[in-house]
């Protein structure tokens, strides 16, 4: 495999760590060594040639190949099986609605959160049980961290030069989460997102921080509702009031209250739809009635569409919990969900 | 292995600066934020009452996350000098 990067040469193991943290080439933490053994193994298990081009990020007009993917995945720990998730990922990243540059450049401190659904969940044994947003697993957790040092190292999205963030969330580290599919009783979010049933997809998310919920007193799916939306009123209010794409995460116990009274997807995001908008003028109850200004009565939509709710089952078997994940901004960047293997702008032989 | 991207990065310079704003076009895009527009005002009283500049073109950027438009770049060739890159 002709593999065109750089060579670097190191004594050992500690050397190797101090030279790619001295150069910049980390998020921090001690990373692989990406020899081109390890290199190959991971474009080989993805049939990808070295120079193929995974993307295009359009404002620096910066290529992304897959080699230089592939040596940043096997820095964040990634097997040769996890490299399809990691240029799946680039791949949605990279098409014009995500906005990239944007997302990853703003003072707004976003990160990229991954969706990941399909059978590909089961064969890198992804956990979509307890502590579903927390460390699961060695795929979710080195998958999520190849985006970091692919933006990093790609891209030049480090704090201070590309990355202007003002504070960041811990999801910049590591933001990847798979579905709980097998104990969910509906289509799964690439299954309504692609209209297909059973295909490996991942969904790039431009999110902030997790916002978590309890509701453990009611099994009303409307009360349940109530709590969704204030918590997304919460976040028009607190932090940004535009529309655009929420993350629900709901574990087994709120969303078997759903599905008992027969609730689909639909049925939640059309019930959230509806509660979840606010008033420009209740920007006076927290401290922003400055920009309230002759607009008071002006209603804004947490969703532009009920399907702008992407509502993921994930999660440990109890506690009345569900996580909200906001937009980074409203629809400045826009979900993106691509299949596992898919060529997107290919040209056709 | 290097993990960076290794290219060429493509060479570019500061565009030539004028001397003299008296008489010049200046344009100030604005990237559409709610604290631009009292800031700009200032700028453009600034330009206008001290620097003797003949005209101040104010736009807003379609996306403030993005860069500015093709058209508006086009626009801007027309100008002696502009102002970019202020949020709030």
């Amino acid at each position: 495999m002709n593999l065109t990067s750089s060579r670097i040469s190191t004594t050992d193991f500690a050397a190797a760590q101090e030279f790619y943290h001295s150069n910049g080439w980390t998020d921090g933490l001690p990373i692989i060594p990406p020899t081109p053994e390890l290199v190959s193994a991971s474009l080989g298990w993805a049939l990808l040639p070295p120079e193929h081009l995974v993307g295009i990020e359009p404002v620096r007009e910066r290529s992304i190949t897959a080699e230089k993917l592939a040596v940043n995945a096997v820095m964040a720990g990634c097997l040769p099986e996890h490299f399809p998730l990691v240029v799946t990922a680039f791949t949605a990243m990279l098409q014009p609605q995500f906005l990239l540059h944007g997302a990853t450049a703003s003072t707004g401190g976003c990160a990229v959160l991954l969706i990941v659904n399909g059978p590909i969940r089961r064969e890198l044994e992804m956990v979509a049980t307890f502590n579903a947003l927390g460390n699961t697993d060695r795929a979710s957790a080195a998958v999520g961290r190849a985006i970091r040092l692919g933006l990093i190292n790609l891209l030049d999205v480090r704090p201070g030069g590309i990355d202007r963030s003002t504070l960041g969330h811990p999801g910049k580290f590591s933001y990847c989460l798979a579905e709980d599919e097998e104990n969910s009783p509906w289509p799964s979010l690439a299954e309504e997102r692609l209209g297909e049933s059973d295909v490996s997809a991942v969904t790039a998310v431009a999110a902030m921080a997790p916002r978590q919920i309890m509701n453990e007193w009611t099994s009303e799916p409307e009360q349940i509702c109530d709590t969704i939306s204030a918590e997304i009123r919460a976040n028009q209010l607190h932090y940004s009031i535009w529309a655009g794409n929420y993350v629900v995460v709901l574990p087994t116990q709120l969303r078997q209250h759903f599905s008992d009274a027969g609730w689909s997807k639909a049925d939640i995001q059309k019930c959230v739809f509806d509660r979840a908008r606010v008033r420009r003028g209740s920007w006076n109850q927290v401290g922003k009635g400055s920009v309230v200004k002759d607009r008071a009565d002006r209603e804004y939509l947490a969703m532009e569409t009920p399907e702008d709710l992407m509502i993921v089952a994930a999660g440990g078997p109890a506690g009345g919990f569900a996580q909200i994940i906001p937009p980074w901004l409203g629809t400045k960047s826009r979900a993106t969900t691509v299949a596992v293997g898919a060529c997107v702008d290919c040209e056709v032989p | 292995m290097d993990p960076s991207h290794e290219q060429q990065l493509v060479s570019s310079k500061p565009a030539d600066r004028i001397s003299n704003l008296e008489g010049a076009v200046i344009g100030l895009i604005s990237n559409g934020k709610e604290n631009t527009v009292p800031f700009f005002d200032r700028v453009e009283s600034i330009l206008r009452n001290e620097y003797g500049v003949s005209e101040v073109v104010r736009r807003i950027k379609k996306n403030y996350s993005a860069p500015a438009e093709v058209e508006l770049m086009q626009e801007a060739m027309g100008w002696d000098a502009v102002l970019s890159g202020v949020g709030d």
